[in-house]
């Protein structure tokens, strides 16, 4: 297979087994040994079948001259430079400049496999093929978004039209108008949280226990039932249920309205059937921690938090680097604090997992200056774990702003991209213009 | 001699042939299933029913045009018996523009361009919507951002040229004023003066510091801390000085509003005032009672002060785009402040409830830890508050390790946009040290300009010796070889003459940005300031100069009145020499290539110095400059009205607008035929009907002329959108351009001199030079044209027509050259 490549320009007769192809005003005379070596492809198929058989050949060529003895087609020549090549060396790279896409395009024209593509072009690829079936998504989802009504019955009807008010903010004003109640309900909602520990604002309840402020408890449960109606709404006109049912977002929502419910319910059976008291405050207790949901709501609205929670998932890898990183390095440098201040009479390294506190501090440069060294060993040793807890953050933390960049930018170019699309698919049927005839 | 013959059989198909009958055009397509599309040199190959895909398109037109004409307007050039079609266009869009006819899907090459590939687009009548998906979020990142960027630098130049001065009393004193102010690079008066304002800020941030050290201050009668007096002495120096500048400022800005409402002037104000406002509270409330409130209000104006260190912006190019950074930035900032703002709300919750049962804890509620989830999170840790118990410590650490990421992740963007910003700056800024430097020289009477007034007179003395030479023998025989020049010396004039209706006709060419473009730009600069610094009085140079024109007009003005007389033949010899030379300085000659953008520029301009330039030798012409010479002999009256729409166009712009109509009108107009008597046609059409009749030539001539007149392709319906598009980018461009090459002149002279003041120096004697170098310029597009059309044609041609008028390449420039001498002699006398 590895011979020499013959020279792919000779002039001279043409003479059988030797073929001369015009592609697109480029002139090229091949040989025939050399293309049988792909059977399969188009020029092979030429070759053989160049008898004076008209039919076939228009089939498989755009143009014949037969005083010449040239077939024409009516390809990109620049493309078919690059396709040559796996005639010669059995391998194709993509011409840079070229898009991969339309090279594909070209290489099934002239029926030659994909595998003979090299990696590093696979790679370019896929990446490109990546990147266009993410905006096919995001241009069905606007689809989606524009298709006219086409339910029949009524109440189809109005589960679209609450779907798009609840779920598509751009789509119209009201729909507008709802998102940013939503948005401010939200921001309400987590500022009462905060406000309502302060124990100024605290009120005594007949057990004499401060709790919140009753105004402030209204103000929330008015936020809680805002939620409660948008939840409800978006789930009733949704098209799929169970799709629904399990989206992130829709389940921080459920998160954040469950626990005030939980709360309410346990009140009352409290009250009503005298449970224990004291294990139902812990029940509630706990499910006020859970109130703190409610303000990943707001990725909702921002799409640079979306962006955020995307990047983190895109780099896992780089995060649980990160965590090990540190791992080894608290329990390195704790361990090796504990020893060296177990000298040291009035030490504040107990125990070596009290020292995973400091380890911690210490690697991340906060310094609480809560426990600190005492020893001059302990004090070398904080320096090294202060500077190994630098290089154990900044590391993996590159990969990761990376891929955050990337989205960021990619984000970005989805959207124009997108936007394009649509108005490239309105052009195309509104106006009725025909792009492609088909070949 | 036989050489010219063959260029007159391979240069052009229009000299050898009439224009094809539709017949031929329609055989010429139904006999080949193939066309062959030749772009800017790189042939492609086509079939036909792949072009008509898209009908609509310039391609798709094609197909459909059976006349002469009508193809003429879709191509530039074409031959039926190769059956190819010539497009003057870049060849490397192309590629991807034929393979949307093959494939239907439109892409764009990695290396292009985005600009110059939307333009591609609208030659070829394709609407860049149809750019694939993923050439698409490129290509429009790349449009959107350069058009930003053009948008940036033109309201950049707008500032910079906004100062005027004409409006009020003592404008000059004001701009120098002005210029001392804000200026600090114009002299070292002004640099002096900056150095002691930047002096003055520093003084006065200090002594606002040491103010509130104890020990300097005194107590007064309600036993308060007040001001030291010394510190007080020197604040108020320190005020007096800025106000003084302010108000020097403020008086001598061109606009005032605009210089009120500049986000630099609004600081140095607020650095004052809080001063005056202090003075007038505490002057005014002197009782006792309203004191204590006074002094609170006092104590709020006095923090106040602390933005005059902001002053320091007007002297550092790295504070201002740290404050231009973060105000295009404000997304990422906003993004950076959520984060964290969420990871607080968080954390500071989690804390809460981790905490809040330990005894004597310092998380009291959330809002009490929200400032350990700060301190904790940007990784500064006081310690003041710090958590206790194992839920907390976990919580803590976490919140650690959240933090550092929050904050990581939108600052590369942010760092992105400040260092792209401030490389922009520091651009800029050398751009404008360079146009201040060649701003002085002129003032001064530059060297680089002198230098180059006498070389390019030297060049012009050299030029008059050698035509003199050899130019004799040429118009007196009336060989046969020299007959069997006159046709091409015909074509080629004629079609020079409307070369430069061809050239604003097509934008395109205009737009055309190589490398030779740049220079060409900077070269022309260079001739007028050349220009400039002879109509100033006082010079030396230009008496020289012009003594050394008078010369040679004199010996010049003698051959020509020879020649005066003579048949039509001779000055048919005349124009031969011209297109000989302007091949030739076209290939040879880089200073004359230079001139060739110009027609970009003042297209009104051109005409006139052209029309009148030309034939100049007869002085009643001289002064219907912008009839038509030889139309003008017969039919000066008639001429004369078309001056004032040429004339009156105040922006070389409008100017190119104008001659739309007229370009399209011409193309109406069958070739030849039509005397010049027709009085809205332009002036360059009947000059070369006349010329054609008169001449006694086959009709080939004017074929070849319709035909090179033609060039500017243009697809019909978008052409109103073509235009304004194109004068967008053509300014924009040669704004751009004139930023990176720091030849900072031109602009000035497309945007600011009025063309008016062109067309003028058609006119005023003193202008000579222009006008001279102005001549040369239309035989250069007659090189231009002819190149192109031989294009299509073995290289031979071409290579031997070069080869053939090196012969004597300056021998044809002199004509051109003594007539502008002698019609500024004409003028002067």
């Amino acid at each position: 297979m590895w011979t020499v490549p013959k020279p792919k320009y000779r002039r001279g007769s043409c003479d059988e087994g030797e073929i001369a192809v015009n592609i697109g005003g480029v002139r090229v005379e091949l040989f025939g040994d050399v293309l049988n070596r792909y059977p399969e492809s188009r020029l092979a198929e030429l070759l053989n079948c160049s008898t004076q058989d008209h039919e076939v050949i228009s089939s498989l060529c755009d143009d014949f001259d037969p005083g010449r003895k040239e077939f024409y087609f009516d390809r990109d020549p620049d493309a078919f430079k690059c396709i040559i090549d796996v005639y010669y060396f059995d391998e194709i790279h993509i011409k840079p400049g070229i898009c991969p896409i339309c090279f594909i395009k070209e290489m099934e024209f002239w029926k030659i496999d994909q595998c003979v593509l090299d990696e590093c072009c696979k790679s370019y690829l896929s990446e490109k093929e990546e990147e266009l079936t993410e905006i096919a998504n995001k241009v069905k989802v606007i689809l989606e978004d524009l298709e006219v009504d086409r339910c029949i019955t009524r109440t189809q009807r109005c589960q679209r039209f609450l779907w798009r008010l609840m779920e598509k903010p751009g789509s119209s004003l009201p729909a507008r108008v709802i998102a940013i109640i939503s948005f401010l309900s939200v921001l309400v909602s987590a500022l009462v949280m905060c406000i309502g520990t302060i124990p100024e604002l605290q009120v005594k309840n007949v057990d004499d226990k401060l709790v919140e402020h009753p105004t402030l408890e209204g103000i929330d449960t008015a936020c809680m039932l805002w939620f409660t109606a948008e939840y409800l709404l978006r789930f009733a006109s949704s098209p799929n249920k169970l799709h629904f049912t399990l989206s992130f977002m829709n389940v921080i929502d459920f998160l954040a309205i469950m626990p005030f419910y939980v709360v309410l319910t346990l009140t009352s059976l409290g009250t009503a059937s005298m449970m224990e008291l004291a294990n139902v405050q812990q029940a509630v207790q706990a499910l006020r921690i859970m109130r703190i949901a409610r303000i990943f709501k707001l990725a909702r609205h921002s799409s640079g938090l979306q962006t955020l929670t995307y990047a983190l998932k895109s780099s896992l890898k780089e995060l649980g680097l990160l965590l090990m990183y540190m791992g080894v390095g608290i329990f390195v440098f704790s361990a090796l604090a504990y020893t060296m201040e177990q000298s040291h009479p009035e030490t504040l390294f107990s125990s070596i997992p009290q020292s995973f506190w400091w380890a911690i501090i210490t690697m991340t440069t906060v310094g609480y200056g809560d426990i600190y060294p005492k020893t001059t060993l302990g004090r070398c040793n904080a320096a090294v774990s202060f500077l190994c807890g630098v290089i154990a953050i900044a590391l993996p933390i590159h990969p990761i702003i990376n891929n955050f960049v990337v989205v960021y930018n990619k984000q970005k170019v989805l959207e124009t991209a997108a936007k394009h699309e649509v108005e490239l698919m309105e052009l195309k049927n509104g106006r009725g213009v025909r792009r492609k005839s088909s070949n | 001699m036989e050489k010219s013959l063959d260029l007159n059989k391979d240069a052009s198909r229009s000299t050898s042939s009439l224009p094809p009958e539709p017949v031929d055009i329609i055989r010429s397509k139904s006999c080949y299933r193939r066309v062959r599309l030749n772009v800017g040199g790189l042939p492609h190959e086509v079939l036909w029913r792949t072009l008509d895909r898209l009908p609509r398109t310039r391609l798709g037109k094609l197909r459909d045009c059976n006349t002469h004409d009508s193809l003429m307007e879709v191509c530039d050039d074409y031959n039926l018996e190769e059956n190819e079609y010539f497009f003057d266009r870049h060849p490397g869009a192309f590629t991807s523009i034929l393979n949307f006819y093959r494939t239907g899907k439109l892409h764009m090459m990695e290396e292009m361009c985005a600009l110059s590939f939307s333009q591609e687009l609208d030659y070829w009548g394709i609407d860049e919507i149809y750019l694939e998906s993923c050439c698409q979020a490129r290509y429009h990142q790349k449009k959107e951002q350069m058009n930003e960027e053009l948008k940036r630098e033109a309201d950049n130049m707008k500032d910079r040229e906004g100062d005027e001065f004409d409006n009020t009393c003592c404008a000059e004193k004001r701009k120098k004023l002005w210029e001392l102010l804000e200026k600090p690079g114009s002299s070292v008066a002004a640099k002096i003066l900056a150095i002691i304002s930047i002096l003055f800020i520093v003084l006065s941030t200090i002594a606002l510091s040491l103010n509130t050290l104890p020990e300097l201050q005194e107590t007064d009668e309600f036993g308060q801390s007040s001001d030291n007096p010394q510190l007080a002495h020197v604040e108020a120096v320190c005020i007096a000085w800025f106000t003084m500048e302010y108000l020097l400022r403020f008086l001598s800005s061109p606009n005032k509003w605009k210089f009120f409402k500049g986000p630099l002037n609004v600081i140095d104000l607020l650095a004052i005032l809080p001063y005056y406002v202090t003075i007038f509270l505490t002057e005014s409330n002197k009782s006792v009672l309203q004191f204590q409130n006074v002094r609170r209000v006092v104590q709020i104006f006095r923090i106040m002060r602390i933005l005059r260190i902001l002053k320091l912006a007007r002297h550092s190019t790295g504070l201002q785009s740290l404050g231009f950074t973060l105000k295009r930035s404000y997304n990422e900032l906003g993004l950076l402040i959520l984060f964290l703002a969420m990871g607080i709300m968080i954390f500071s919750s989690l804390v809460f409830f981790a905490e809040k049962d330990e005894e004597d804890t310092k998380f009291k509620s959330i809002p009490a830890s929200f400032w350990w989830a700060t301190i904790t999170m940007t990784t500064v840790g006081y310690g003041d508050i710090y958590p206790k118990t194992l839920l907390g410590k976990i919580v803590g650490g976490l919140c650690c390790i959240a933090g550092v990421l929050v904050i990581a992740l939108p600052i590369p963007i942010i760092v992105n946009n400040f260092s792209e910003f401030y490389k922009e700056q520091k651009r800029q800024e050398k751009a404008l040290k360079r146009r201040e430097a060649l701003e002085r020289a002129k003032r001064n009477g530059s060297i680089v300009s002198m230098n180059l007034k006498e070389a390019f007179a030297r060049s012009a003395e050299l030029m008059d010796v050698v035509v003199e030479k050899s130019e004799r023998p040429h118009d007196n025989h009336l060989s046969p070889s020299h007959w069997k020049w006159t046709p091409k010396g015909a074509a080629s004039e004629t079609s020079s003459n409307r070369s430069f209706n061809a050239h604003e006709g097509s934008p395109d060419k205009g737009r055309d940005t190589s490398p030779q473009r740049i220079n060409v730009q900077k070269l022309e600069e260079m001739y007028n300031q050349m220009a400039k610094t002879q109509s100033q009085p006082n010079l030396n140079a230009k008496d020289r100069g012009s003594r050394a024109g008078k010369q040679r007009d004199e010996i010049e003005l003698g051959a020509i009145q020879d020649h005066r007389p003579t048949v039509l033949g001779t000055r048919e010899g005349v124009g031969d020499m011209k297109s000989l030379s302007s091949i030739d300085s076209y290939i040879s000659c880089a200073t004359d290539f230079q001139e060739n953008p110009r027609f970009t520029h003042s297209p009104a301009m051109d005409i006139g110095l052209q029309e009148s330039n030309r034939f100049s030798h007869s002085p009643a012409i001289v002064f219907s400059q912008h009839g038509n010479a030889k139309a003008g002999q017969q039919i000066t009256g008639e001429r004369e009205p078309m001056l004032t729409p040429i004339t009156k166009p105040s922006y070389s712009e409008n100017a190119r607008r104008f001659f739309f109509p007229g370009n399209s009108s011409k193309s109406i107009i069958p070739k030849g035929g039509c005397r010049s008597d027709r009085g809205s046609g332009p002036s360059p059409l009947s000059d070369s009907s006349v010329q054609s009749d008169n001449s006694l030539l086959s009709p080939e001539v004017s074929v070849y002329t319709t035909a090179s007149s033609r060039t500017p392709p243009k697809s019909p319906e978008s052409t109103t959108l073509a235009a304004t598009v194109f004068t967008f980018h053509d300014s924009s461009i040669s704004k751009y351009i004139d930023a990176d090459t720091d030849d900072d002149e031109h602009l000035r002279d497309i945007s600011e001199a009025s063309p008016s003041e062109r067309l003028l120096a058609g006119s005023s004697p003193k202008r000579s030079i222009n006008i001279n170098y102005q001549k040369g310029t239309n035989h250069l597009e007659t090189a231009q044209k002819m190149l192109g059309q031989n294009c299509l044609f073995p290289n031979e041609g071409i290579r031997r027509v070069v080869h053939e008028n090196h012969v004597g390449p300056e021998m044809a420039r002199r004509p051109k050259v003594d007539r502008g001498r002698q019609h500024t002699l004409d003028k002067g006398l």
